[in-house]
């Protein structure tokens, strides 16, 4: 038997996500959500595919998943990045009752059972505070890097409090900081420490089961993690690359699809194997 | 008069829907008087024997809220703030009066802002208590029989029991017709739509009660012709809420992948699902029924017995409709403000979940722009009971 292959693309609010996966993972590019979607998607898929060294005929069904998974012309089913990230998680973190994922613009809590179903789910995509967005802003005032702000805060010997829960004022209050004499690691420190209170209060109303498993670009960031487990009062657990959990649950989900459909013997209708080049702006 | 045949049904409501309002601006250029009121709390018998046609006032989810800021704060239900922006840019100004029953917060403490914003000749506050026993009983008819003799006064009649009797039998035929209507959701696929009932029911608490009767039943007869051809879709859900007097929210569920077929809203189940009885003083089964019947998280009613039992005589309507129309999950779809059923979300989810049905919780903010908002929250859900 020829041997299948599935796609998961994640279109995130702030970055786009593919994976190629047979019994394995075959190839994974990451790259920034720029505002045209589609293009990212052709661009992105096309990286993965050389880097897996596969014709885009030979795969076997792709799954669009996340904030821009509408705009994924070649995607044979749309799935929403709740179930992908689910299904993600209990194939990489099997023990794991809770998903916390911390996005660029929105942050989701999943709760699943011990087959890794999901049981119930809360999300914040109304307010930037809790999400991604909030450290990036106050990263930007503070004329670091995003990135750096996890090692910056573990230099921290104590943290300030941040009194703002909007994100345009806390980036304020931070700058302010800084103008006091406040030493950087505190203020990021604090920082992390707010962002965590927004979210663990947010995860609380799901009764938080362990183990917890973090994903997200947030899950990136070893200080926030830190404040989160201190919340949490245990230790979480978090993947190999926090960024691909959902295309990796949307290509398995792909998978389960397929294997599905053979063992019923229903066709399955997938879209054309075409990296079309569309934009999302009519002239 | 809606008239009887293809396009008085569906497509009529639809008109009536669109144009929200239009049968009673017609009617009032006729001579008729109409009286505005909101919430099902408000007893329409009474306003329909005094001689009025009744008018629910609805708010619009496509309208942007400009005018209300300057008058009501944002503290108040964000539905109670739509219905009185419409109202202050003229979309009622043929009202002769507004009729305002104590049901909320955000409804009675913003009585005076009706009143004198809007300065209708005729205004009324129904002082309706929270509590179902005895003595809130009493009180209600007490209140129940000022109303009836002010809005006799400014009818230049009295209310007379028999004019009362005989619109108590208009409302229940209504009533009864609706329930009619809801058996057909029963079936799988349901023969009708979530977002046509929802139209259907916000087009018939626009027009005078004989006229919506008529209306529902053509569409009950129209639908009864669609015959079982309907796509089967995965999942029938139940949507709980307050007053949800737009469809989009009801077709956004069902854009995506699910039937409507049940609802505990208004209008809706709560309001068309009782009766009033047949009492030798009418108002005594009015009070009865908008006191004691009418399940809202608005009504308290005190605990007796277990926790279990407490739920079940607060929310074993729903726990009927779930049964009733097989509902595989329930979507409860809180307005951001509304304090009385918001109080009730916990309790609410433990009574449904613990039927094993699983249930959405969605606060949303009475606008277009947030309700597209909930589409992933909801295609998730769908994904949810169709993995289990």
């Amino acid at each position: 038997m020829k041997s299948q292959y599935f796609a998961g693309v994640d279109i995130g609010s702030t970055m786009t996500k593919v994976v190629i996966m047979n019994r394995a993972m075959l190839a994974s590019v990451i790259g920034p959500t720029g505002p045209e979607h589609r293009k990212l998607a052709n661009r992105v898929m096309e990286e993965a595919l050389a880097q897996a060294s596969l014709p885009f005929d030979d795969i076997t069904y792709v799954v669009a998943t996340g904030y821009g998974r509408i705009n994924v012309p070649f995607a044979d089913k749309q799935i929403t990045e709740i179930s992908c990230h689910a299904r993600g998680v209990s194939y990489l973190l099997p023990r794991a009752r809770t998903v916390i994922d911390i996005g660029g613009q929105d942050c989701k809590a999943i709760k699943l059972n011990d087959n890794g179903r999901v049981v119930e789910f809360v999300m914040n995509d109304k307010c930037a505070a809790g999400t991604g967005r909030f450290l990036e802003v106050a990263a930007e005032g503070l004329g670091i890097k995003l990135e750096d702000m996890g090692r910056l805060s573990l230099e921290a010997k104590s943290k300030v409090e941040i009194g703002s829960t909007c994100t345009v004022f806390a980036a304020q209050e931070v700058v302010a900081k800084l103008s006091e004499g406040v030493p950087l690691p505190e203020i990021i420190a604090g920082l992390h420490e707010a962002i965590a209170a927004r979210i663990h209060s947010m995860v609380g109303r799901l009764k938080i089961e362990r183990e917890v498993a973090l994903t997200g670009g947030g899950a990136k960031n070893i200080g926030l993690v830190k404040a989160l487990e201190a919340k949490l009062g245990f230790p979480v657990l978090l993947p190999p690359e926090p960024l691909l959990t959902g295309a990796i649950g949307a290509a398995l989900l792909g998978k389960d699809i397929v294997k599905q459909a053979a063992a019923s013997g229903t066709p399955l209708p997938r879209s054309e194997r075409r990296l079309q080049e569309v934009t999302l702006f009519t002239r | 008069m809606v008239e009887k045949g293809a396009g008085k049904g569906l497509a009529a409501a639809e008109r009536y829907y669109q144009d929200y309002g239009c049968r009673a601006g017609e009617l009032k250029r006729q001579g008729k008087r109409i009286m505005g009121y909101l919430c099902a709390f408000t007893p329409v018998e009474i306003i329909a024997a005094a001689g009025f046609m009744p008018l629910r006032i609805k708010g619009d989810v496509n309208e942007p809220i400009t005018k209300a800021d300057a008058e009501m704060e944002t503290i108040v239900c964000p539905l109670v703030r739509s219905c009185f922006d419409v109202s202050l840019k003229g979309k009622y100004e043929f009202l002769d009066g507004i009729v305002i029953p104590h049901a909320c917060d955000s409804i009675t403490r913003t009585y005076d802002i009706w009143k004198y914003t809007l300065n209708f000749p005729y205004s009324h506050l129904i002082n309706m208590p929270h509590a179902t026993d005895k003595p809130s009983l009493d009180f209600y008819k007490a209140e129940l029989n000022t109303f009836r003799r002010s809005l006799g006064r400014f009818a230049g009649r009295e209310i007379s029991d028999q004019s009362l009797t005989q619109a108590i039998r208009l409302h229940n035929q209504n009533r009864a017709k609706v329930r009619e209507l809801y058996e057909l959701r029963k079936m799988n696929p349901p023969l009708i739509s979530g977002a046509e009932v929802t139209r259907l029911l916000v087009a018939a608490v626009s027009i005078p009660v004989t006229e919506a009767t008529e209306l529902i039943n053509n569409v009950v007869e129209e639908v009864k012709q669609r015959g079982k051809v309907r796509a089967a879709k995965p999942a029938r859900l139940m949507v709980v809420g307050g007053q949800v007097d737009n469809i989009d929210f009801i077709e956004l569920i069902e854009d995506s992948g699910a039937w409507v077929v049940a609802d505990d809203l208004c209008p809706g189940a709560r309001e068309f699902f009782s009766d009033v009885a047949d009492t030798p003083d009418p108002v005594d089964g009015i009070a009865e029924r908008y006191l004691r019947k009418i399940c809202c998280s608005r009504t308290f009613r005190e605990r007796r017995g277990s926790y279990h039992e407490y739920l079940e005589q607060r929310f074993g309507h729903i726990g009927r409709s779930i049964r009733d129309f097989k509902v595989d999950g329930v979507v409860l779809y809180i307005y951001k403000y509304c304090d009385p059923y918001g109080f009730d979300v916990p309790a609410m989810k433990s009574y449904i979940e613990s039927k094993g049905i699983p249930v959405l919780y969605l606060e949303d903010e009475y606008s277009m722009s947030t309700i597209g908002r909930l589409r992933t929250r909801i295609q998730a859900f769908l994904e949810l009971l169709g993995s289990k």
